[in-house]
């Protein structure tokens, strides 16, 4: 026995290949649009014609439409050739390739039994002379006949659509439909019911427009006026196009949509990897030749090739900002301030754009919103919190005291802080440890200390059990009477107590290890502010329980200020010193009464 | 408080894997321990035992983990055990990493795996496969490779790591043991593209760049680089930028020092002794080799890296290992792993 092939299941094929491959029902028109631009352009090299053309022509009423091409036609074994070829398309080296053509022309074709029960085909070759027809159905059997007429050479295809599909034989439907895919394409394409005919695709693509036209051009198509057009091209991927920047902020989870288009017809309008990643503040239009399309050809495949180009696309944005900054330093700023997110992850990736950047962006500091620039005109020295939390906790104070503290909770703003002596030496740097935050402020006077000394040591024993420890110093502002600062630490070390108490003997002893031998017991801090009146009265009053009523309630208010959860054990300390506090006052009062 | 609970959970998901996302995390357990019921303060513990690795800190998941373990035990109806052995089996993963446990914390921890996948009918697959890591990171050979026949025996379940995470295993292993050939082949039917989950191929791809270098495909191991760097993101591989930095230190040094700056700080606050280990000893690799020539750019961290600092840091810890593993087999491992740097860095380097 020889070698046999397998028998496949060709309507199986047809099936999966035309019902599952695609998204959209739509994309038969790009498919045969496709097809017949492919068929022009092997005409045009063959120097038979200089001027191709596409007619789409619908006739409502039989609910079928017709695409006509004078392109270079298919021969009769060439038809015959067709579906054979399906599937040894892909790895052909070179797409363009005569009997490529014939392979993407079948495939093209599968997609049109999305919407059609019936496919005839009608076609003369430029090479040889008979006129044709091929009819096609779903389950892989067709017919070709010779005609007795002769046709033009080119072929026209004519679909007769499924009840549920008519509405492509729907002047606006099609109309739309051959815009969005075919709008960039050179050949001309006619679309035509009855007597109405209109030309689709008048406009030259954006990327071959000046910037004036460009812009205009997307304010039209997409009802947003661009802050300006950042012209793309790679060399290696014969790829160009235009990213325009979008005049409102957008944030990183947003999905990206850039068009793409190979050989001028529209592949996807939501590619969102076809520019780097911190791009997103800009929406790009591209047009490539060559990058190879995946089965579906909805998107590319993402090979090397693939990846190099996007870089290459990366740099040329990054070019163009690098020289906006020098020659429209205004546009600049205004781009700054409304993508600053974008930007500063821009600047994060890269050391060049975070010495052209880092000057222009904002940050939140201990004196409100400052740009870098005005930040580094009064403070050579600058302190940045890990967390927006610890921020929260400084913030006012700080800038009573004078410091800059920046808030490096947000995202990448931790390390564009610190990266700042790279590009001033004379700038300091440091992350602010929060729980020694209060402990730079002005100490006390050596009798004040020992005056102080046995309210801090009753403050200490009285906040132990919440793992707080106490000191006191001399602050602005006045009304605040305790700072309490607590690091991300703190919270977790609870966690692993009480985590200790409820674990299974086994794993409270894992657990056990983990507390003692890889962290370092934290304590939260409480800092008295000796000029604040009221704790002034609390040390001077000399009695005991007032002394230790103050202390909790100052110790349960500082929780509470800073948003932080209260334990059951906190909640009873501060309703007790409260209700104390409340009797006090009414005892007071019934005495002043009496 | 439920409202903030809310607020505190919106917020978790806009924020990248890190410190401070479990910051979140752990304020969303104290509130929903204080003023929630048990079963939501469990579910936000799983939370963030997901979230704990991916953040860098896979030993705050143990702690989360023990928690839910303990209730789990004690009411197990309430909670579905299938979740709870998924997180034991990463626990397994964890614990022979760090050096302060004892092997008979270890051993004892891995019993009650075991007994706990019979009694909720679990295959002993995925025992048998950690069992394998723990014995091969040990040295003790002989073991892992019984334990290895074991695990490819046993029936696979819905316990079981996925077949792209096991059969990118199956490669670890025979690297492990140095059959770097076998490895690689082990590894087409990922690098086929026939076999991926969420981790896989970009976790193969660093594997895979050392054992490359060493067979001397040189080309190969570039290539695999590159697309493993593309994929690579977030706290939780730092073992792998250790990797990615001793490569790049022989094959691209302006990208090693690039790769030192972001992932320096991440090491540093690591306290996982096998990932602080592999990484600092990648760190020491990188920063002999930078030492070596004039530079004017100073390095991130560079008043605490020091190669002093690392040599103290490194032997500490290779140390640990040694006492806690009643052998030299780690230390050994730091040493092979420095002769070897220093060959490719001959063959090479620039």
């Amino acid at each position: 026995m020889g070698n046999m092939n397998f028998q496949v299941n060709l309507q199986g094929i047809i099936d999966l290949l035309s019902n599952h491959l695609y998204s959209d029902p739509g994309v038969f028109v790009r498919e045969l649009l496709q097809n017949a631009v492919d068929a022009v352009t092997a005409r045009k090299r063959l120097g038979h014609i200089t001027e191709g053309k596409v007619a789409v022509e619908l006739f409502p009423s039989s609910h079928t439409i017709s695409f006509m091409d004078n392109g270079i036609g298919l021969t009769e074994s060439e038809i015959e050739q067709f579906l054979a070829r399906i599937g040894s398309t892909t790895k052909k080296a070179d797409q363009d390739a005569a009997d490529d053509y014939i392979g993407q022309f079948g495939v093209g074709l599968l997609s049109c039994f999305v919407i059609s029960d019936e496919i005839v085909l009608i076609t003369r070759s430029a090479l040889e002379g008979d006129s044709l027809e091929w009819r096609g159905k779903p389950d892989g059997t067709y017919v070709t006949n010779k005609l007795k007429r002769t046709v033009p050479i080119g072929t026209t295809v004519y679909l007769k659509l499924k009840p549920e599909y008519e509405e492509y034989a729907e002047w606006y439907k099609m109309y739309q439909q051959l815009e969005r895919f075919g709008k960039y394409l050179e050949t001309p394409i006619v679309l035509t019911e009855d007597k109405d005919s209109r030309q689709i695709n008048d406009t030259t693509p954006p990327w071959r427009m000046g910037k004036a036209e460009a812009i205009s051009y997307i304010e039209d198509s997409e009802y947003e006026k661009p802050m300006d057009i950042i012209p793309l091209k790679s060399l290696i991927g014969d790829t160009e196009g235009i990213a325009y920047i979008l005049p409102y902020s957008v944030s990183l989870q947003d999905e990206k949509r850039h068009k793409a288009y190979l050989k001028r017809v529209l592949l996807s309008d939501k590619m969102n990897n076809m520019l780097p990643s911190w791009a997103f503040f800009v929406n790009g239009i591209i047009n490539t030749n060559s990058l190879r399309p995946t089965a579906s050809r909805e998107s590319f495949q993402e090979n090397d090739l693939f990846y190099a180009v996007r870089d290459e696309l990366g740099v040329c944005i990054k070019r163009y900002l690098i020289e906006l900054a020098d020659k429209d330093p205004e546009l600049f700023a205004r781009i700054v301030l409304i993508h600053y997110a974008s930007l500063k992850t821009m600047a994060a990736e890269d050391d060049e754009l975070y010495e052209l950047f880092i000057l222009h962006l904002s940050f939140e500091t201990s004196y409100g919103d400052l740009k870098m620039a005005d930040i580094l005109r009064n403070h050579r020295h600058i302190m940045v919190t890990s967390s927006f939390d610890e921020f929260r906790q400084v913030a006012r104070v700080a800038k009573a005291q004078n410091m800059m503290v920046i808030n490096g909770g947000y995202v990448h703003d931790l390390e564009l802080i610190r990266r700042l002596p790279s590009i001033d030496e004379q700038v300091q740097v440091s992350v602010l440890d929060i729980l020694s935050f209060s402990s730079r402020f002005e100490s006390l006077g050596r009798s004040e200390r020992d005056e102080v000394q046995p309210f801090l040591d009753l403050a200490d024993r009285l906040l132990a059990p919440y793992q707080c420890r106490s000191l006191i110093k001399w602050f602005e502002p006045a009304d605040i009477p305790v700072l309490f600062n607590i690091n991300q630490e703190v919270n977790f070390f609870k966690m692993m107590e009480e985590s200790e108490e409820q674990a299974n003997p086994l794993f409270a002893e894992v657990i056990h290890v983990i507390k003692d031998e890889l962290y370092e017991k934290p304590y939260a801090r409480l800092c008295f502010n000796y000029n604040n009146p009221i704790v002034r009265k609390a040390i001077a009053s000399g009695d005991l329980k007032l002394q230790q009523n103050s202390i909790e309630l100052l110790y349960t208010q500082a929780l509470l200020m800073g948003n932080h959860p209260l334990s059951s054990e906190e909640l009873r300390l501060m309703n007790e010193s409260l209700l104390q506090f409340m009797n006090m006052g009414l005892d007071r009062n019934a005495e002043v009464g009496r | 408080m439920k409202n903030r609970f809310q607020e505190l959970r919106r917020s978790t998901w806009s924020m990248p894997d890190g410190k401070q996302k479990l910051a979140v995390l752990e304020e969303m357990i104290r509130v929903a321990d204080r003023y929630m019921t048990e079963e939501e303060a469990y579910h936000a513990r799983m939370d963030y035992s997901n979230a704990a690795p991916e953040c860098g800190c896979p030993e705050r998941m143990l702690v989360s983990f023990s928690w839910c373990l303990s209730k789990f035990e004690k009411n197990p109806g309430a909670y579905s055990n299938f979740y709870i052995m998924w997180h034991y089996k990463w626990v397994l993963g964890y614990v022979w990493r760090m050096p302060e446990l004892s092997l008979e914390q270890i051993e004892r921890i891995y019993e009650d795996f075991k007994e706990k996948c019979i009694a909720y009918g679990y295959s002993l697959r995925v025992y048998y496969q950690k069992r394998v890591s723990l014995m091969l990171w040990q040295g003790k050979l002989a073991e892992a490779a019984d334990y290895y026949k074991s695990w490819r025996a046993a029936k696979r379940d819905s316990l079981s790591d996925c077949s792209a995470c096991e059969q990118n295993m199956f490669g670890s292993y025979h690297f492990a043991i140095n059959h770097h050939k076998k490895g690689l082949q082990s590894l087409k039917p990922i690098l086929d593209g026939k076999l991926s989950c969420r981790s896989i191929p970009e976790s193969t791809y660093s594997e895979m760049m050392m054992p490359l270098l060493r067979l001397g495909e040189y080309d190969r191991a570039l290539e695999t680089a590159k697309k493993a760097y593309r994929a690579l993101k977030g706290p939780s591989y730092l073992e792998e930028y250790g990797t990615f930095l001793q490569f790049f230190t022989v094959t691209d040094m302006p990208k090693a020092v690039k790769l030192y700056e972001q992932t320096i700080r991440l090491g540093l606050g690591s306290k996982v002794g096998w990932d602080r280990l592999q990484y600092m000893l990648s760190v020491r690799i990188f920063l002999k080799e930078w030492s070596k020539g004039k530079r004017r750019k100073k390095l991130a961290e560079a008043e605490t890296v020091t190669l002093a600092w690392l040599d103290e840091e490194i032997e500490r810890l290779a140390q640990a290992f040694n006492r806690r593993n009643g052998n030299t087999f780690v230390e050994d491992l730091v040493r092979e792993k420095e002769k070897m740097a220093a060959r490719l860095q001959a063959a090479y380097g620039t």
